[in-house]
């Protein structure tokens, strides 16, 4: 099967909801990112391997997640075609809390800055937390860029998601050392 | 905790038996299958169709509400599934997965435009089957005998035109040309919701042709490889 189109070629895209913008839109940077914070996820799903299902299949879920926040944002408010997506609900934002709060338990106490990486899995999670970061700005600076008001509820949620999900991250880049018995390193001035 | 996310569309395996076989012209036929009682669907989605270990993509032709359901085929010489759908007995079991898609009628203020090419009519005629009205539809087929839907537009469409190639030489009150030729010389200007369901070479000049000329429409496609 062909994957391309080509419609595509003269600097243009088309959204879900339909219209054609232009690929520098701040919507297609936000989408854009949340693309390589998908991809990223994947390579530390990679870097984890099958033998590590559970935080394996978390992972993956997550990634799942990412697709529905990615059709989000390729769709205006106000379009019907915002009626065919499932969203972003609270469920979501809870299973990202409720797997921080059982990885923290596992984990020795924070009491200084540890310095982003360790074993080379942890720090694929790292990366993946500061990809996250940079995306939230960039959906944050599109809803300013776009909305007057106040960003409606699916998009609300969204910015719930994500913030929660680069505290995940980081949680599970500990995690990672952890589990692969690498010592954090403490920041030292 | 594990939570389901996705767009709202639920993927299932399914069984089926073949109802009927009805052809269409001396290429295209349609297969008639029992519905599986949990299988729901929406105009112009798609399921995955499996026999023994082959498996093709094909658009659904019913109604949602019909009885049972419809696919319409195309015999491919030396295809890969179609032969063997052309001559399975009534009776044969088929799996398949779905609905699959994403390419539904999303009702608008602004007019809109279904451009197909061959057997990229598909979802347009569940569409039709289901409700859908007052759409301006162009069809591009090689032939007059591609024509075997027009009865289902004749009431629901405001406008059909089949755009044949100029190399047809049958009578009848056809547009001469392609799909991109009507659209260029013949459809006012305005913004429209435009629907393209067909080969990708008429999706990506369709696309551009929008562009340039019709300016704030939207645009939804469907490409049939």
């Amino acid at each position: 099967m062909k994957i391309y189109t080509g419609t595509g070629d003269r600097g243009k895209t088309s959204l879900f909801s339909g219209q054609r913008v232009s690929k520098a839109d701040v919507r297609i940077e936000a989408y854009g990112d949340m693309d390589e914070l998908n991809s990223t996820i994947g390579a530390l799903v990679a870097s984890l391997g099958p033998q590590h299902s559970e935080p394996v299949a978390e992972l993956q879920q997550i990634q799942a997640d990412l697709f529905t926040i990615s059709a989000l944002l390729a769709t205006t408010p106000d379009s019907p075609s915002m009626d065919i997506i499932a969203g972003i609900a609270q469920e979501h934002i809870e299973f990202l809390e409720n797997s921080i709060d059982r990885m923290v338990a596992a984990l020795p106490e924070l009491k200084n800055f540890i310095l982003p990486g360790g074993h080379p899995t942890a720090a694929w999670a790292h990366m993946a937390r500061t990809v996250c970061r940079r995306t939230e700005r960039r959906i944050v600076r599109f809803l300013d860029a776009s909305l007057k008001i106040q960003a409606p509820d699916p998009y609300q949620r969204v910015l719930i998601y994500i913030n929660r999900l680069s505290d995940y991250l980081f949680v599970v880049a500990r995690y990672c050392n952890h589990l692969f018995d690498t010592p954090e390193k403490l920041w030292q001035k | 905790m594990r939570v389901r996310s996705s767009l709202k569309t639920k993927v299932e395996n399914y069984s089926s038996e073949l109802i009927a076989r009805r052809w269409l012209s001396n290429k295209s036929f349609e297969i008639i299958l029992t519905k599986p009682k949990s299988f729901e669907y929406e105009p112009g989605q798609w399921i995955r169709l499996i026999h023994h270990t082959v498996e093709r993509d094909y658009s659904l032709v019913s109604s949602p509400t019909d009885p049972d359901v419809a696919l319409c085929i195309r015999n491919i010489e030396g295809g890969i599934l179609s032969p063997g759908l052309s001559d399975a007995p009534v009776g044969a079991c088929f799996n398949f997965n779905g609905p699959h898609g994403y390419f539904t009628f999303r009702p608008s203020t602004r007019p809109s435009v279904f451009v197909a090419t061959g057997t990229g009519l598909a979802p347009f005629v569940s569409m039709a089957r289901s409700g859908v009205t007052g759409f301006i539809l162009l069809h591009g087929v090689h032939s007059a005998e591609d024509l075997y839907y027009s009865s289902v537009f004749k009431s629901a469409a405001k406008q059909y035109v089949p755009c044949i190639s100029e190399a047809d030489r049958s009578s009848g009150e056809h547009f001469r040309g392609r799909v991109t030729d009507y659209l260029r010389k013949n459809l006012a200007p305005g913004p429209y919701d435009f629907y393209l369901c067909g080969r990708r070479e008429m999706i990506r000049n369709v696309t551009f042709l929008v562009d340039e000329k019709f300016p704030g429409s939207l645009i939804f496609t469907e490409t049939f490889y």
